[in-house]
């Protein structure tokens, strides 16, 4: 089934107030994510009232998508990364920040020192977000609990079309009928419920789902690590043919990197909240300046028997958001800082996000440190 | 090279069928599966969720709950087979002899023991100690699987623990009584990059230390690739194919083995399009005759209607399909006999 996207997009959608202007000839970025934070806080004390602390979830982070392009996101679990995309698209109230999307702010939220000396935060109404929204969806990662059990396949896709205005019933299942084609489904499912199909279909209904409102921007949040080896390759080529014939622009959120460098055209890698780097997908994983993204690639398992080869086995766990280290989050477990003698600048300084190359941002004191001789020498000094 | 009368055997199932009589009707979650374990080695079973890998472990270890049932076969080790084997004797071995460790570490930990009194629990009872030696043992194996200051880790509830924290108490639960062969049910899948290169370490160490064999269970192809020795694929209940781990990955021969090592995104290979399996595993409550793989299989050929033999392709590595050694389709004439192309005729009109 091959449709252009003007012809999916509805025109009784079209018409809706507060629809998002694309400029002519655009050049802006699609999203801008700027100084984002996200603390959740943590409330203890005798009534179990006060603030005792936060978790630090999202702690000052920077980034741009273009138009057309995969931002992939990586990271372990507790780095901070599905609370970002979740923030990004005011599915969690963020603590402050900016984020804009083509041209439009959709929140400003300054901090408090900043409030404190006179700045007014901006966000958008419900109205006007909701209108937003139509551009920006979301994939789950677990495909059993992001569709309602009780709701048909037909009204799951529908429900977003009918939320934006689309009161024909008819219409409304002519559109699930052409999105399940789309994503390579049975038309005839549309009267099923979630529980009548595998983990890869539920996990095609879920993107059917987020499509259904002809979107510019996708956040992909683990959409493929819940399945099956054999279904993942289905579900990530379809992913693939999708953002070609309707030009989408994806954030592709996945803790596997082969994953994440076979999708996306930049990589960014998070580590306790923050962006450790970000480079074209080339870029980092033949260059990585991180050394937290060097660890990571290391501590992934070829799938070669012959390429058996010493890995970096980064000491101890993930520390607590709740508790950052002080200077570099990673000094803790940092391999790079060992080789050169635990400098004192990495635990005093928190290292911005610099340049090390045109397009590619560290977010380290000693990235030129970082070399094959080094790696070569941490992986044989490595020990469990 | 999985052989299977070799005197270095340690385990040995031989057509194993674990069947579950459900509501719907019967699963045959295992059915046929034949492999060994060689003394120090580690065995890779891999296969895609429901493919029969973990019932195939459980069986092993007798676990196998309602309505699940052991219905045929010998698992072979010390030279008894495990299936007849009285209640009592089987629990001496489970624990003693194999012990087993689970993808999740927190639901197979009790919460309201200390970690030191769950491992001194197991010592007790297998080994026999007093409180006080099982105590000592129980720290000394929280230092063996690298843990920082086990006396005061052993005081600790499993909660106090991270993820990997609590893998590795698991394996120095199932280690601190010297097993022969440790049965490790996709011990890494609930970890961090990060953490499973950690945790893999440690195995290979302790593999080391104490030679022990290892049966590893796994999805992934990567953690398979970096551990094994040998390699079983099991689909839909059965051994699909069977080699050392080299010739698996470099001269698979089952068109599902080739389809799985295609379809994985690999660092450093950035492709447009990645290989796919078409369709998805058979509903095992109504299996296809012949091949399970055919309908998903690139080379399908009418004979594909009848099972194939499970038979070797190369000295040592055996593969269920029909295509020749080379990978060729059987030409006509040559085997398989007329006999069987007469069979696949039959159960093509039998369909």
């Amino acid at each position: 089934m091959s449709m252009s996207s003007e012809q999916t997009r509805n025109p009784a959608l079209e018409t809706q107030p507060g629809s998002v202007p694309v400029p002519a000839g655009e050049e802006q970025p699609l999203l801008v994510v700027d100084n984002l934070y996200k603390h959740f806080e943590i409330r203890g004390g005798p009534l179990g009232v006060a603030r005792i602390g936060a978790v630090r979830a999202v702690d000052g982070v920077s980034f741009t998508v273009r138009s057309g392009e995969t931002l992939g996101l990586v990271g372990e679990s507790g780095c901070g990364k599905t609370t970002l995309g979740k923030v990004i698209l005011r599915l969690l109230p963020p603590t402050s920040g900016r984020v804009i999307v083509h041209g439009k702010t959709i929140f400003d939220l300054p901090t408090a020192a900043e409030r404190k000396a006179g700045r007014k935060p901006i966000a958008l109404s419900g109205q006007a977000m909701k209108a937003v929204r139509r551009d920006l969806q979301v994939v789950f990662q677990d495909p059993y609990a992001s569709l309602n059990p009780r709701m048909s396949v037909g009204e799951i896709v529908g429900e977003g079309p009918l939320v934006h205005g689309m009161s024909n019933k008819e219409q409304r299942e002519e559109l699930v009928r052409e999105l399940l084609a789309k994503v390579g489904l049975n038309q005839s499912h549309i009267h099923r419920y979630p529980h009548e199909f595998s983990g890869g279909q539920r996990q095609r209904i879920g993107i059917a789902r987020a499509l259904a409102l002809n979107p510019e921007f996708v956040v992909l949040d683990e959409p493929v690590s819940a399945l099956d080896v054999s279904i993942q390759s289905q579900v990530l080529n379809l992913l693939d043919d999708l953002q070609q014939e309707l030009g989408l622009t994806y954030l592709f959120i996945a803790h596997n990197l082969a994953v994440v460098e076979h999708i996306s055209d930049r990589v960014g890698v998070m580590y306790l909240g923050a962006l450790a780097e970000l480079a074209p997908v080339e870029e980092i994983y033949a260059h990585p300046g991180h050394p937290y993204t060097v660890a990571l690639l290391s501590a992934i398992p070829d799938p070669d028997p012959r390429h058996r080869k010493k890995r970096i086995i980064l000491k101890g766990d993930i520390p607590s958001p709740a508790n950052p280290p002080s200077g570099c989050r990673f000094h803790t477990r940092c391999w790079l800082r060992e080789r050169l003698g635990n400098p004192e600048r990495c635990v005093a300084e928190t290292p911005e996000l610099r340049d090390l190359a045109p397009g590619h941002a560290v977010a380290c004191h000693f990235a030129e440190d970082v070399s094959a001789e080094n790696i070569a020498m941490a992986a044989r000094s490595s020990s469990i | 090279m999985v052989r299977q009368d070799d005197e270095r055997t340690l385990l040995q199932i031989r057509d194993l069928q674990t069947h579950f009589a459900t509501a719907d009707g019967l699963v045959k979650a295992v059915d046929g599966v034949s492999f060994s374990i060689r003394n120090g080695a580690t065995l890779g079973v891999v296969g895609e969720s429901g493919c029969g890998k973990s019932v195939t472990a459980l069986s092993v270890m007798r676990l196998i709950e309602r309505p699940g049932r052991i219905v045929g076969g010998t698992i072979t080790f010390g030279g008894k087979n495990l299936i007849d084997i009285p209640d009592d004797e089987m629990r001496e071995i489970r624990g003693n002899q194999i012990s087993m460790i689970f993808q999740e570490p927190m639901t197979s930990l009790n919460p309201v023991y200390t970690c030191g009194n769950q491992i001194a629990e197991a010592v007790s009872i297998h080994g026999g100690m007093s409180g006080g030696e099982a105590r000592k043992r129980a720290i000394e194996m929280l230092s063996q699987v690298g843990i920082p200051d086990p006396a005061r880790r052993a005081e600790e509830y499993p909660h106090q623990l991270s993820g990997g924290m609590r893998q590795r108490v698991m394996i120095a639960m199932a280690l601190s009584t010297n097993p022969e062969l440790l049965i490790a049910d996709e011990p890494t899948t609930a970890l961090d990059v990060t953490i499973q290169a950690q945790i893999l370490e440690l195995m290979k160490a302790l593999r080391e230390r104490n030679r022990m064999s290892i049966m590893l269970i796994t999805h992934d192809l990567g953690v398979i690739a970096e551990m094994a020795d040998d390699v079983v694929v099991m689909y839909a209940g059965k051994v699909v194919e069977q080699s050392d781990v080299n010739t698996v990955y470099e001269h698979p021969h089952h068109p599902y083995t080739r389809g799985l090592l295609a379809s994985i995104p690999r660092l450093g290979e950035k492709r447009n399009r990645l290989e796919v399996i078409k369709g998805v595993v058979p509903n095992p409550l109504n299996l296809p005759a012949g091949c399970l793989f055919q309908r998903r299989c690139p080379s399908a050929m009418p004979i594909c209607n009848v099972a194939p033999p499970f038979q070797e392709v190369a000295p040592g590595h055996l593969s269920r399909c029909w295509l020749t050694p080379a990978g060729d389709p059987p030409s006509v004439g040559e085997a398989p006999s007329e006999q069987v192309a007469l069979d696949a005729a039959a159960a093509l009109s039998a369909e």
